[in-house]
């Protein structure tokens, strides 16, 4: 009764029903050997009873042969035989020992009569045995026998004394008969009476105990039901599985496959089972192990319900003889998780795509990005990036996918593309259906589906990202998702690189001369200083260029001043770098060289220079102030030795090319560590030596070709 | 035999001692059997009274035709009834011829003159014989063993 703990409402009357059918039947049994022991008592000893009686004839009629042979001489005791009838009859009536009869049995016990009619019977025996006894001894005596008085009832007419002792003889034999009659048809009735009882007994029994069983099953199905109800109605499936395979399937089970438990029985239920999934659950039904197995069951919709079971080996169970799976549908946590799981891979393509393109500091290597991207999106759908040129009129292919190639769209201008024009990705499940992009039909490979995703910049299009599948089978959600994160992060990157280069060109040189301008020669001055590295330094000062300017326009200037950047540069060694510095100052440095070698490069530049000035311009010179490494150890010292080779190349009439002078450093600047000397020019700071450069004091000769 | 015996009114202690639906059952079946047979019986009814040993009858005179024997035992031993008719041809007016055993009636010698016979019945019983008596002497006995001799015999006269 173990289910009764938890099963508590119909329990006590299963139980009644169970003790009600052991009662009746206790008390049935009781009632019948009550009844056995009644009715039989009775009867008991009356075999004695019988047998006396029927003694009682043979013993009436030899009293009276044994009278009429003692009356005829012969040898006979008539007053013992009547002496035992007499007993006997008493014995028989008030219970007691019979005497024994020689030749015939030993004393027998007899019981007490009770019964009146058997009573007045032996009553009656007991008149005529007193009636013929006291004939027979009057017959002895030769008195008159018809003068003994009667006390039987019976009267006879006038007989002989004989005729009268066999009357009284046959009247006392018949008279026992009937009792010995009495006796038999009495137990006869017990027999039938109890037989009767025990019958009705036993059908009443019976009746009741049917009842009360009927009572007991339906308690029992009553239970039954409520725990099939409470199986049925849970959520929770429960299978039992056995070496027969399905014994039994829940409700919830048929519900969900949509058929009936009888088709779910033996091989049924692995028919719904995944293919990959059989061998779990025929695992678990052979052994019982895992605790937990996960496993899809198709439903009546076709679609795979996802199935956490928990097992319960209950093989040795001998009410279950079975492998009991007790499984949850986790379908939608599958999904969740699945969906979760998606995510947090978009999320980390998305995290690693932006590290990625933070590290590509150019176009070149962000498309590279793009390509390795591409593939980790998809290594099968054909991917392709379209990006507009500077003129943004067309379309060129920027970056292919690596594995799966191109999908070559046809598309050569910006607003040609649906997906440019919308600025939302687009996509296309069949190039053949009617609202397909025209330029995806009659491709090479046939009829296909397609995704278009728009990459912009600062609200700019850039271009298009595209990627082709199967036809119908346009790339999952995911794919779609990635391949935006992607759209939107490389147009990003690519406007970010694009407008850097084009900041970066713009900040490192000379708008007027295209040459780098004084930062960047800073820069690459500094680096060579750190490096210890030899080289020449020279600083350049176009000649009256003030006057050049106000004479003949700024315009002229200019046209001066790219003149005579383009003439150095040519003049220049490869590794030579020049700058503008500022004004018509340029500042050349020539790593490797000494002063003097730099002297040499420079005197061709200022030829070069004097035959440049042809064709309507202005004719200009040029005076320059070189230095070298071992000059000074730092860029300003170094500037300032050259500097005072351009003071003096100034003083000395222009047109010239003078090394500076390291003394004319101030106290304490001296690498060398010689004092100033006197007579030699202070070295100026730079913004002196600026002042220096543009001094309105300087003679200006132009001369005009 | 042509004549028709019943037992009427037997004892009900079987009913009595049953408690049991079986048993009503049983009873309900006999009685209904029995209801066939317990019409009226038409004809005189003549009270037949038997006991150690005597017979007894009321009226002892009937009318000629259908006569009704309402025999009761009252014991305490069992007894039968023969009907035989007296004075005829047969019998004349001498007594009933006896057997060799000098006990008991002649009662295949009697046959001819026998128009009625109830078996022994028990005591208490009551038990009608119904006979078609002519006019005449009829003697009613009980032949067995002794219980003639013993007084056992009456007769009625039928007109």
């Amino acid at each position: 009764m173990r289910t009764s703990h938890s099963f508590q409402p119909f329990a006590p009357r299963a139980r009644r029903a169970v003790v009600a059918i052991v009662l009746t039947f206790a008390l049935a049994s009781a009632v019948g050997t009550a009844l056995t022991i009644w009715k039989t008592g009775p009867s008991k000893g009356q075999a004695a009873v019988v047998e006396v009686a029927s003694r009682q004839r043979t013993l009436a009629e030899r009293y009276v042969e044994e009278l009429l042979l003692v009356r005829a001489g012969a040898v006979a005791s008539p007053a013992q035989t009547g002496s035992l009838l007499t007993r006997s009859v008493a014995a028989q009536l008030t219970g007691g020992e019979a005497p024994p009869v020689n030749g015939d049995d030993d004393s027998t016990r007899l019981p007490r009569q009770d019964d009146p009619s058997l009573r007045a019977q032996l009553l009656e025996e007991q008149r005529l045995v007193h009636d013929l006894t006291l004939a027979g001894r009057a017959f002895l005596a030769g008195a008159p026998v018809e003068a003994v008085s009667l006390t039987g009832h019976e009267r006879l007419g006038p007989l002989t004394p004989t005729q009268r002792l066999r009357v009284l003889a046959a009247l006392t034999s018949n008279v026992s008969l009937d009792i010995a009659r009495t006796v038999a048809n009495r137990a006869d009735r017990n027999i039938a009476t109890l037989t009767r009882l025990q019958v009705g007994l036993g059908i009443g029994g019976l009746v009741v105990s049917l009842l009360l069983a009927w009572a007991l099953v339906a308690a029992t199905r009553r239970q039954t039901a409520h725990f099939q109800s409470l199986v049925n109605s849970s959520t929770d499936l429960v299978l039992v599985l056995s070496d027969g395979g399905c014994r039994y399937a829940s409700g919830s089970v048929t519900t969900i496959v949509g058929q009936p438990e009888a088709n779910l029985l033996r091989d049924g239920f692995l028919q719904f089972v995944h293919d990959d999934d059989r061998e779990v659950v025929e695992n678990a039904r052979r052994t019982g192990q895992p605790q937990t197995i996960v496993f899809r069951l198709r439903s009546h919709a076709g679609e795979w319900r996802h199935l956490e079971a928990h097992l319960t080996d209950l093989r040795h169970d001998r009410h279950v003889r079975g492998v009991v799976l007790n499984a949850r549908d986790i379908t939608e946590r599958f999904r969740l998780e699945q969906e979760l799981t998606r995510q947090a891979q978009r999320d980390t393509f998305g995290t690693q795509l932006v590290e990625a393109l933070e590290m590509a500091d150019e176009e070149e290597t962000t498309l590279g990005v793009v390509e390795r991207a591409m593939t980790e999106i998809s290594s099968v759908a054909p991917t392709e990036l379209l990006l507009s040129d500077s003129s943004r009129a067309h379309l060129e292919r920027a970056a292919v996918s690596p594995t799966a190639g191109a999908p070559a769209c046809p598309v050569e201008s910006p607003f040609s593309c649906v997906a440019v024009r919308r600025g939302n990705p687009v996509v296309f499940e069949s190039s053949e259906a009617l609202n397909a992009c025209p330029k995806l039909r009659d491709r090479t490979g046939g009829p296909c589906s397609a995704v278009c995703v728009p990459v912009s910049f600062m609200g700019r299009s850039l271009g298009v990202l595209h990627a082709t599948g199967p036809e119908g089978r346009p790339p999952d959600p995911q794919q779609i998702a990635q391949l935006t994160t992607l759209a939107t992060q490389a147009g990003a990157r690519i406007g970010t690189v694009r407008a850097f280069e084009k900041t970066q060109l713009q900040a490192s040189t000379d708008g007027l001369t295209g040459l780098n301008n004084r930062r960047t020669l800073e820069t690459h001055l500094r680096a060579l200083i750190r490096d210890r590295a030899q080289f020449a330094l020279a600083i350049a000062d176009l000649d009256h260029f003030k006057q050049l300017n106000d004479k003949h326009g700024h315009e002229a200037g200019d046209r001066a001043l790219r003149s005579f950047a383009q003439t150095v540069q040519r003049g220049l060694r490869d590794g030579d770098l020049i700058a503008r510095w500022g004004g018509e100052e340029f500042v050349i440095v020539m790593p490797g060289a000494d002063a003097q070698g730099a002297v040499a490069v420079l005197e061709r530049v200022r030829e070069a220079l004097a035959r440049a000035h042809h064709g309507g311009h202005p004719v200009f010179t040029a005076s320059f102030g070189v230095a070298d490494t071992t000059h000074a150890a730092t860029l300003e010292q170094l500037l300032q030795v050259a500097d005072t080779g351009l003071y003096i190349s100034k003083d000395a009439g222009r047109d010239r090319i003078t090394i500076g002078e390291a003394s004319a450093l101030p106290r304490g600047l001296d690498p060398t560590g010689a004092g100033d000397e006197p007579g030699v020019r202070p070295a100026r700071s730079r913004p002196a030596f600026h002042d220096a450069v543009s001094d309105e004091d300087h003679e200006v000769s132009i001369r005009l070709a | 035999m042509q004549l028709r015996s019943q037992t009427v009114g037997r004892s009900l202690s079987g009913f009595r001692a049953a408690g049991g639906i079986a048993l009503a059952c049983i009873g309900l079946v006999a009685t209904s059997c029995g209801g066939v047979a317990r019409a009226v019986p038409p004809g005189t009814v003549v009270q037949v009274s038997q006991r150690d040993f005597a017979i007894s009858v009321s009226p002892k005179r009937v009318p000629a035709g259908q006569i009704v024997l309402r025999v009761r035992n009252h014991g305490p031993d069992r007894h039968e009834l023969i009907v035989v008719r007296t004075g005829s041809v047969l019998t004349g007016s001498a007594p009933l011829p006896m057997r060799t055993d000098g006990m008991t009636v002649d009662e295949e010698g009697l046959q001819p003159a026998t128009v009625g016979v109830l078996e022994p019945g028990p005591t208490g019983s009551v038990r009608e014989l119904q006979v078609r008596l002519a006019p005449g002497r009829y003697e009613l006995i009980c032949n067995m063993a002794g219980h003639f001799l013993g007084g056992m015999h009456t007769v009625i006269d039928v007109h």
